[in-house]
């Protein structure tokens, strides 16, 4: 069964031990991506890190910051090195100002397909010359990001024909016109169910949907009808 | 419309010809943009892009152009989008002076929604078939190009993917979009109908001008129509090789179709009539006789003549004789490249392009 979970910023913006604790034991729940959105978030995360309990969870990531604030890119890259080696690094493109410093982590580095508001990685091209920078970068296809670009997601279907050899990982939500990660309505559904068949079975989804606990089993049912994460594949 | 004259560049080099109208019109279409822009700094909004298209969206413009404008709207409806338009029309007329023409069809708020949903039909008029086509076929972005992009995306999609042909086969995928087609062969014959109808309706004033663009510019949107859709059979490089189902397909055929709307038509029709098999002669009377058009139209005399000519004096024009004539040699070019030479286009031309 394909892993699935949410990312902690999104169910506890800020908090990734709550955002942690409102998922784990949760039905089908087997993924999480550890959110440090905020700078400020990384050096609890890094303390934290060895010490979390993780268990349930096949499949564990953490999200960089989005932005360098009062950290700066040398300090950002050395806490997210001390992480386990084990997790995937989502980073979006904005903040590797020094690519030879962040080509260091290898595949341990996985780049992130952006919304409009970004200036670099919203479209196959712009992906295209990231990881031409990046060469052993994986891939983290966010399919809502696509879906602002492209609501036909041909961006997306090209992305994962390009660069499937090297996707780590989905971030689903849909995302509105100014970025924000919300319930995955139908429309959105439809859309994903154009690129779902191309998403390898084991591919973990990371559903970024800022939702409350009560509806977390809600937005589970809602990406799986798009994503079917197990044998009910095709009967959806 | 953002990529460079490299087909038409080439094949000016290779035959050793000289179109310096089309180079200094594209010179000077980039340089009026930047201005634009630059003018248009500030009036931003993450739901609305101002697209221009006319000459300015084929990279044809001159110091006489106008700026046919829009103010696309992608999105939730907000009266401030009204104001949002009153203030970007004096920003432009600040660079382009020329005001847009008096149809209504330019200088307004164009919600995405009609040109995605009403597409034939009966609550498809002639304004909103012209901004679609226009949008698909010379238009570049002045502010939040994303948004033109995502808006063309969605037309295609109605055109390719929401119009799944019934006679495929399995592991067999029919490249042509038949309904882009046929909007585009019909928009091509509201365009003439259309010339005959303003000739009636303003009593032949300004006949003289729209006339020579309906033998030219207008005739290669038309070309860039047939062009773009037959983008599946033209201009694919092994991408539709890679669908695995029909939905892909479709998908990868629209996305292929997308490509050709930054490609501006005189750029699109250089790169196929640089294939092997297209006479030199036949591409030096295409470019040679649209070097001309744009001469002409970049005289600011010759142009104001052919806006006041008298219909009956036509004939015996020394300004508008000698365009009617090159639109001649330009109709017998396309003629040969569609129905002689090139190694394709006869066999879509005559399959698809009337019965």
């Amino acid at each position: 069964m394909r892993p699935l979970g949410f990312s902690t910023g999104a169910l506890a913006k800020g908090d990734f031990q709550r955002g942690l604790a409102l998922q784990r034991g949760v039905d089908r729940v087997r993924a999480v991506e550890l959110s440090a959105l905020r700078d400020r978030e990384l050096g609890p995360l890094v303390a934290a890190a060895r010490s979390l309990d993780l268990a349930g969870f096949e499949y564990v990531s953490v999200h960089a910051p989005s932005k360098l604030g009062s950290l700066g890119e040398r300090e950002v890259f050395e806490q997210l090195e001390a992480l386990p080696p084990q997790w995937p690094i989502i980073a979006h493109p904005e903040i590797l100002l020094t690519p030879a410093l962040w080509r260091t982590l290898g595949p341990r580095l996985c780049l992130e397909n952006m919304d409009n508001r970004k200036t670099r990685g919203r479209t196959l091209v712009e992906m295209r010359e990231l990881f031409e920078e990046y060469p052993e970068a994986r891939f983290c296809l966010d399919v809502g990001h696509a879906r602002q670009i492209d609501p036909t997601m041909a961006v997306a279907l090209r992305m994962l024909i390009e660069f499937g050899g090297r996707l780590c990982q989905l971030h689903v939500s849909e995302v509105g016109p100014r970025g924000e990660h919300q319930h995955v309505a139908a429309t959105t559904r439809w859309a994903f169910e154009r690129v779902a068949p191309r998403v390898p079975w084991e591919c973990p989804l990371i559903i970024e949907s800022v939702v409350t606990a009560e509806a977390i089993d809600e937005e589970i049912r809602a990406v799986m009808l798009a994503f079917p994460t197990g044998p009910e594949r095709g009967a959806a | 419309m953002e990529s460079p004259n490299r087909a038409l560049e080439a094949l000016e080099r290779r035959l050793g010809a000289r179109w310096e109208a089309i180079g200094r019109a594209r010179i000077k279409t980039e340089e009026i943009l930047a201005s634009l822009r630059a003018a248009l700094e500030g009036l931003d909004d993450p739901d609305c892009a101002v697209v221009v298209t006319g000459s300015l969206g084929r990279g044809e413009a001159n110091d006489g152009s106008d700026a046919d404008w829009i103010l696309l709207v992608d999105g939730p409806s907000d009266p401030s989008h009204a104001r949002l338009a009153r203030e970007i029309a004096p920003r432009i007329r600040s660079v382009v002076a020329k005001d847009v023409g008096p149809t209504g069809t330019f200088g307004e708020i164009v919600a995405s929604h009609d040109l995605v949903h009403y597409i034939a039909g009966s609550r498809d008029t002639n304004k909103n078939l012209t901004r679609r086509m226009l949008l698909l076929a010379e238009s570049r972005a002045l502010t939040n190009p994303m948004i033109r992009e995502r808006v063309i995306r969605n037309v295609l999609a109605r055109y390719v993917l929401h119009d799944r042909p019934v006679s495929n086969k399995q592991g067999r995928y029919d490249p042509i979009p038949h309904f882009l087609l046929n909007d585009v062969v019909r928009y091509w014959r509201t365009v003439a109908s259309d010339y005959a109808s303003k000739m009636w309706e303003r009593t032949q004033q300004g006949w003289g001008i729209r006339n020579i663009k309906l033998r030219f510019s207008r005739k290669l949107l038309f070309v860039w129509g047939l062009l773009a859709s037959f983008s599946g059979s033209l201009f694919d490089e092994g991408l539709l090789a890679q669908a695995t189902r029909e939905e892909e397909f479709l998908l990868l055929l629209l996305d292929l179709i997308r490509e050709q709307t930054e490609v501006a038509p005189l750029e699109l029709l250089a790169r196929v009539a640089s294939a092997d098999g297209v006479k030199e002669d036949t591409a030096r009377e295409i470019f040679d006789a649209y070097d001309v058009f744009l001469a002409a139209l970049a005289d600011p005399d010759r142009r104001e003549h052919l806006e006041s000519i008298p219909f009956d004096h036509a004939m015996d024009d020394e300004a508008y004789e000698p365009l009617r004539k090159g639109s001649s040699r330009f109709r017998f070019g396309i003629n040969a490249l569609f129905f002689e030479q090139h190694p394709k286009l006869p066999e879509l031309i005559h399959k698809f392009g009337v019965f």
